[in-house]
């Protein structure tokens, strides 16, 4: 990575990015939503999140100005309703009729890049900082190719041997071997196909966001995204041995004693055997959590560090993963033996963290950028992946 | 509202109209409009109030103007009294959240109210909101469960025909004993495949019996108890009552913890498996004097069910004699003997 400055060096200033919120009063901003929302039936979690976004946002300064969240709670109301009842009647829709529901998911496929467009833009639109906003425009065909196309693509080969599988699944003793192959060989593949999906969409965001009248333009390579994706492999690997040691000593010591053979052979007729395998299976399953999280934090990394704005300004980001990590799994721990009472606490250890590690390193005067009214995004988009929980980078 | 306290002027800083650009500045209200004064320039701006930014914490107060400059103010408080909106409510949200005393006693409330709801509230809403789900919904439900539970579990019933009418009849006179009447009630035969032998009954109506089952009991009342408890299921809409728990839950702990992370997801979503597990107990209790209910009026055994329930355990080699534990979705046998027991004296009284 090249950190030097470009050859036009007229006055570089690095500027930290910084937070002024503490837990203490955001503690209290957090109880009072709460309490609101739970006396409101859920109503005013609009409300709340307004409040909770104009606070992280307002605390957050860069050379001696803040950020703004603008959106309206009454906005963020409608868009929730509006994704609620749509989530609900699709839900229903696939009790009464589970083929219907598989039918349905075509349409919606070919929505989502649509959605995502429109939410990225509502959350840049409703974001300013010095009086100007932030913009998005994205293009429908790119989107579906990187956010469908391309995730789909790699999953290819792993559908093909899945096929092979299914028809030789009856076969002999040699077509077994042979699918046990080829299933690794097809699940590498889509790892490694893993960082041309995350380029596209990284330079997908960054090159069509912009901030007033000036563009973000960025170019990440494969290479450092590879070097990333490797580490999250390893770190994967070692947090699955770790895991395995600490599940491996849990299920003998609660199940060692009394696991009866028969009711595992029939899991049915025990279902606390069988939910004992459930709950195994999800921890199991928290050392992919725990690599994804680690993969995300090295792509904020190389994605701000190749971002400029207008040309010439330069973002950076410099977060530890394994520091980010730590701090992504105490809080949760904190949080969940607290009863939430730490929720505050941690979100705000989290942004701070965040904030700063972030860096802008401007060149010149940062009076000249202009406010553009640009296409205002869609909530309801913007609140149907927020309820969904799908995320773009930290 | 004291006047004399309204500030003459305020400081700060002004965005000049969709600009980056920003100057210290000083804001004042004269002659019914707003003059913006620029420090260093003395250049002046009269700007028209399109808004006033609520109050947060200690964040600057921004005062947005019609031709899209903005006036930045850190004084909160001159803010409020200059605009006259110490009164609003973002305003008065602002001195709550700051105030300890405040704070405290909205969190011993706050969570006082989480555990009503949690334990008082979710269920009375559930039941509720079960009793008053259109049949339609409830029917339509029901046979893509019955197409699932056939398609995934059950084959066709070998038992013969005269058998079949016979526990037919038997099952209509539980049901009319019963005085169950919406949804209608139904009896199905299945081979039990998989789940060997058992009885389900689906939110519609319909209850179906395994061969396995029939198989096993040595008496009419053992299986009229098993259809009595099946009907008690469907009569107090326990499916139904199950699936708004859930629903409940999930939103109360997204309403607490919803911006958590991944990883306090999964765990609450653990937390949400073993609750229904503790509903699903609550449930076959129910069901279970529901049935001695009406055992008793029909003069049939109302324990003969926990017999066949023991010779069902005996077969597929499960103890019956451990204690319920907070993974099982049933109560184990000898809780349920002592609840019958229990009711059995209840009703004979």
């Amino acid at each position: 990575m090249n950190y030097e400055a470009p050859p036009e060096a007229e006055s570089t200033r690095l500027n930290d990015f910084s937070f002024t919120g503490s837990a203490l009063e955001y503690f209290g901003i957090w109880i009072v939503n709460l309490l609101l929302s739970i006396l409101t039936l859920g109503i005013y979690t609009a409300w709340a999140k307004v409040r909770r976004q104009r606070y992280f946002y307002g605390n957050t300064w860069l050379d001696g100005h803040n950020f703004e969240y603008h959106a309206r709670p009454m906005q963020i109301l409608i868009g929730r309703v509006i994704v609620i009842g749509y989530l609900v009647l699709i839900n229903v829709l696939n009790e009464v009729n589970p083929i219907l529901g598989l039918i349905l998911t075509i349409p919606y496929l070919l929505a989502l890049p649509w959605v995502f467009n429109k939410a990225i833009s509502f959350n840049a639109r409703m974001t300013s900082y010095r009086n100007v906003h932030f913009n998005f425009r994205g293009s429908y065909w790119r989107a579906l190719g990187i956010f469908i196309g391309l995730p789909l693509l790699a999953f290819v080969p792993l559908g093909i041997v899945a096929g092979i599988a299914g028809i030789v699944a009856s076969g002999d003793a040699g077509s077994a071997v042979f699918v046990a192959v080829l299933l690794p060989i097809a699940f590498l593949a889509a790892i490694l196909f893993i960082p041309f999906v995350s380029r596209a969409s990284t330079n997908y965001i960054g090159n069509n966001t912009s901030f007033g009248d000036a563009g973000f333009s960025i170019d990440v390579g494969l290479k450092p995204i590879y070097a990333n994706l490797g580490a999250s492999v390893l770190f994967c690997i070692a947090s699955t041995i770790g895991i395995t040691v600490i599940i491996g000593g849990l299920f003998v010591l609660i199940t060692g004693a009394e696991l009866n053979p028969e009711a595992v052979q029939n899991p049915l007729n025990n279902i606390g055997t069988f939910a004992l395998f459930f709950l195994i299976g999800i921890l199991a399953y928290s050392p992919f959590i725990l690599a994804y999280l680690f993969y995300s934090a090295g792509m904020r990394n190389i994605a701000f560090n190749a971002a400029y704005l207008d040309g010439k300004h330069r973002l950076a980001s410099r977060i530890s993963r394994t520091r980010y990590l730590w701090i992504i799994v105490s809080n949760a721990a904190a949080t969940i033996l607290s009863v939430a009472l730490l929720r505050p606490w941690a979100a705000v250890r989290t942004w701070r963290y965040l904030t700063f590690n972030t860096y802008f390193a401007s060149q010149g005067s940062l009076d000249s950028f202009i406010n553009v009214q640009e296409d205002k995004g869609n909530v309801i988009a913007a609140e149907y992946l927020d309820i969904d929980g799908i995320d773009f980078g930290l | 509202m004291i006047m004399d306290r309204v500030p003459e002027k305020l400081s700060g800083r002004f965005y000049f109209p969709d600009s980056s650009a920003v100057a210290e500045a000083e804001l004042r209200y004269q002659n019914n409009g707003f003059r913006v004064t620029v420090l260093e320039t003395g250049e002046m701006h009269f700007p028209e109030l399109r808004e006033l930014g609520d109050r947060i914490g200690n964040v600057p107060r921004k005062i947005y103007f019609t031709d899209g400059s903005v006036f930045e103010c850190a004084d909160n408080d001159a803010v409020d009294l200059a605009f006259g909106k110490s009164g609003h409510f973002a305003s008065r949200l602002t001195k709550a959240e700051g105030s300890w005393r405040f704070v405290i006693v909205a969190t011993v409330v706050t969570f006082a109210c989480l555990f009503g709801i949690y334990r008082y509230g979710i269920p009375a809403a559930a039941t509720f909101a079960a009793n008053n789900t259109p049949s339609a919904i409830i029917s339509a439900i029901d046979s893509g469960a019955q197409d699932t539970v056939d398609r995934v579990l059950l084959d066709e019933s070998n038992l013969p025909q005269a058998r079949k009418d016979e526990l037919t009849v038997l099952f209509n006179e539980v049901a009319e004993a019963s005085g169950h009447k919406d949804p209608p009630l139904q009896l199905v035969f299945r081979d039990g495949g998989r789940i060997g032998a058992n009885a389900l009954a689906l939110p519609g109506g319909t209850i179906i019996l395994t061969d396995q089952l029939e198989a096993l009991a040595k008496h009419e009342d053992e299986l009229a108890g098993v259809f009595a408890h099946e009907i008690g299921h469907v009569n107090e809409r326990h499916s139904l009552r199950q699936i708004y728990r859930v629903l409940g839950l999930t939103f109360m702990i997204s309403l607490i913890g919803g911006d958590s992370g991944q990883i306090v997801e999964d765990v609450a979503g653990q937390f949400v498996l073993l609750e229904t597990f503790s509903y699903t107990r609550e449930f076959e209790t129910s069901a279970d004097t529901y049935a001695v209910k009406v055992m008793s009026e029909l003069d049939r055994n109302p324990m003969a069910f926990v017999d066949l329930l023991d010779r069902l355990l005996d077969k597929y080699g499960i103890d019956k004699d451990r204690e319920t534990s907070w993974l099982d979705t049933h109560p184990v046998n000898k809780d349920r003997r002592e609840n019958v027991r229990k009711q059995i004296e209840r009703f004979s009284r």
